[in-house]
């Protein structure tokens, strides 16, 4: 198999916007292939991820229809969905198509538009990640979910919601440094704690926002990448599943699919957890956050909010976790996110994410999860 | 042999009160259908079993933001039921305050119908 490297990035800001997802991706792409220092017609294939564009943009295939906004209309094309590890998805399968010497240069990304949708419909809309037969007739919504789950974790650990606050305090510190990101303001722990409550016991400030954008990166072959800027390796990227209904899974206070995508990942890069010098992970509720760093083991099981409330996971901590603002700030536009992580990781590795940047980066992990905790990517990229 | 329940048969039980679980004929593994084989020991040894409704809450949540076509049933709870015979499973908590749900809560099956659909729902145990 050929090395395979990121060689260029690209992110719309996100928030609110008043273009489809194919024009939000279009921006992402010519950002990415401009950085990449690449011709348009360099790229071979396109990686698409979109989620709810047929609810919510009456538009499905739309990987052509972002081919053509981009200028670009005879490259091959396809949609991924993994719910909200989508982008991530279309990653790994097209690192494989690199390396086993398919293609030398692809464009992986994606996008989502959700904020022309009433709350109550976009919250419908992402339920359909869930089970049809049990999660979604009883009214079961994601915050619901990760409810669920928080509550398994602090009956068996005692992690309390003050530990899952300083998880979004964190997030918003650090998004206040990200001039992409959807909020860029601090929020207090009190602030957090007496936010209206959305699912028990989940609170607004446990939750990221609903958001469009779109992520996209250039990947390349070794032979190609020697001539970019600043290629960044990808050293592992593994897939793994769980159950889909959340009574079919044997253990709610673990993410047993994380364990088992980080686990691969490892073994695949050749590296462990503490190998890794920054992260960006799934933090779409606050104990997602937690449930992560365990389950990518940097901490033991349980003690994920103690190393929030330490502020271990803080810029300038002994292993910052999502210098970007992660989803809770950053925003989490659902077919883009797991791209955006990608792109993070690797413009801290190039050294180049200014005051968020984690001194000496070199090897980045990227944590992407999907749906009712049924799907999870892990990569893991070296700057060597 | 291995007999498979469908959720179109799951849920016609269901509405009638009477809930069926499947276990597995080489490992003893208890699932809720619908299953091909068997997720611990892949192994396609399915027998149907009937399942009494009786349980205790593992985890719940109040939902006070719905999804669409919700919104007069907010707030209301939705549990993972660990029942008595060992399997997990998730439904709508009923007729129970909302601040007397905790962790243990003995409660028992009851089939609700939302939109003409059969869900799966929990009320007191007594
Ligand atoms: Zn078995």
């Amino acid at each position: 198999m050929r090395r395979v490297a990121v060689v260029g990035v690209g992110v719309t800001k996100f928030g609110k916007h008043e273009r489809s997802s194919a024009e939000l991706f279009a921006e992402a792409a010519r950002d990415a292939i401009q950085d990449a220092g690449v011709s348009p017609r360099a790229i071979q294939a396109i990686y698409f991820g979109n989620v709810v564009g047929g609810e919510a943009e009456r538009q499905l295939h739309m990987g052509p229809q972002a081919a053509s906004v981009l200028g670009i209309p005879a490259v091959p094309t396809t949609r991924f969905e993994t719910a909200c590890a989508t982008s991530h998805a279309a990653f790994r399968h097209a690192v494989m198509e690199v390396a086993a010497g398919v293609s030398d240069v692809l464009l992986v990304g994606g996008a989502e538009r959700v904020l022309n949708l009433p709350t109550d419909s976009a919250t419908e809309y992402f339920a359909f990640a869930s089970d049809a037969a049990f999660e979604q007739p009883a009214g079961l919504t994601f915050a619901g979910v990760f409810a669920l789950m928080a509550r398994a974790h602090m009956a068996k650990y005692g992690t309390t919601e003050e530990q899952m606050a300083h998880v979004a305090v964190k997030n918003h510190r650090h998004g206040v440094l990200n001039p992409k990101a959807q909020f860029q303001k601090e929020i207090t722990l009190e602030q957090v704690l007496a936010s209206p409550k959305i699912a028990d016991p989940l609170k607004l400030y446990d939750c990221c926002p609903f958001t469009d954008g779109a992520a996209a990166v250039v990947l390349a072959s070794e032979e190609v990448a020697r001539k970019s800027r600043k290629p960044i390796w990808i050293l592992g990227s593994a897939a793994a599943s769980d159950s889909m209904c959340l009574h079919d899974k044997k253990d709610l206070s673990r993410i047993l699919a994380t364990e088992r995508a980080a686990q691969a990942a490892y073994r695949l890069a050749g590296r462990g957890p503490e190998d890794v010098d920054v992260v960006e992970l799934h933090d779409c509720f606050t104990i997602a956050e937690i449930m992560a760093t365990e389950g990518l083991g940097f901490f033991e099981p349980g003690t994920g909010g103690i190393a929030a409330e330490k502020g271990w996971t803080s810029l300038g901590g002994k292993l910052p976790v999502n210098p970007s603002g992660g989803l809770k700030a950053k925003g989490h536009p659902i077919g883009a996110t797991g791209a955006a992580q990608i792109a993070e990781i690797v413009t801290q590795l190039r050294g180049e994410a200014g005051p968020r940047q984690v001194d000496g980066a070199r090897v980045g992990l990227v944590h992407t999860l999907g749906g009712n905790a049924a799907t999870v990517l892990v990569s893991l990229l070296g700057s060597e | 042999m291995s007999k498979v329940i469908t959720l179109k048969a799951f849920f016609e039980e269901a509405r009638a009160g009477r809930l069926t679980g499947i276990r597995c004929g080489r490992c003893g593994e208890l699932a809720i259908p619908p299953k091909e084989f068997c997720p611990a020991c892949q192994e396609r040894a399915w027998e149907p079993v009937p399942l009494g409704g009786h349980g205790t809450i593992a985890s719940f949540t109040v939902i006070r933001v719905p999804p669409r076509g919700r919104a007069a049933e907010a707030p209301y709870a939705v549990a993972v039921v660990r029942l008595d015979e060992g399997v997990s499973l998730l439904g709508r908590i009923v007729d129970i305050p909302l601040d007397a749900l905790k962790l243990g809560l003995p409660v028992r099956f009851r089939p609700l119908v939302h939109d003409n659909q059969t869900v799966v729902g929990f009320g007191p145990a007594v």
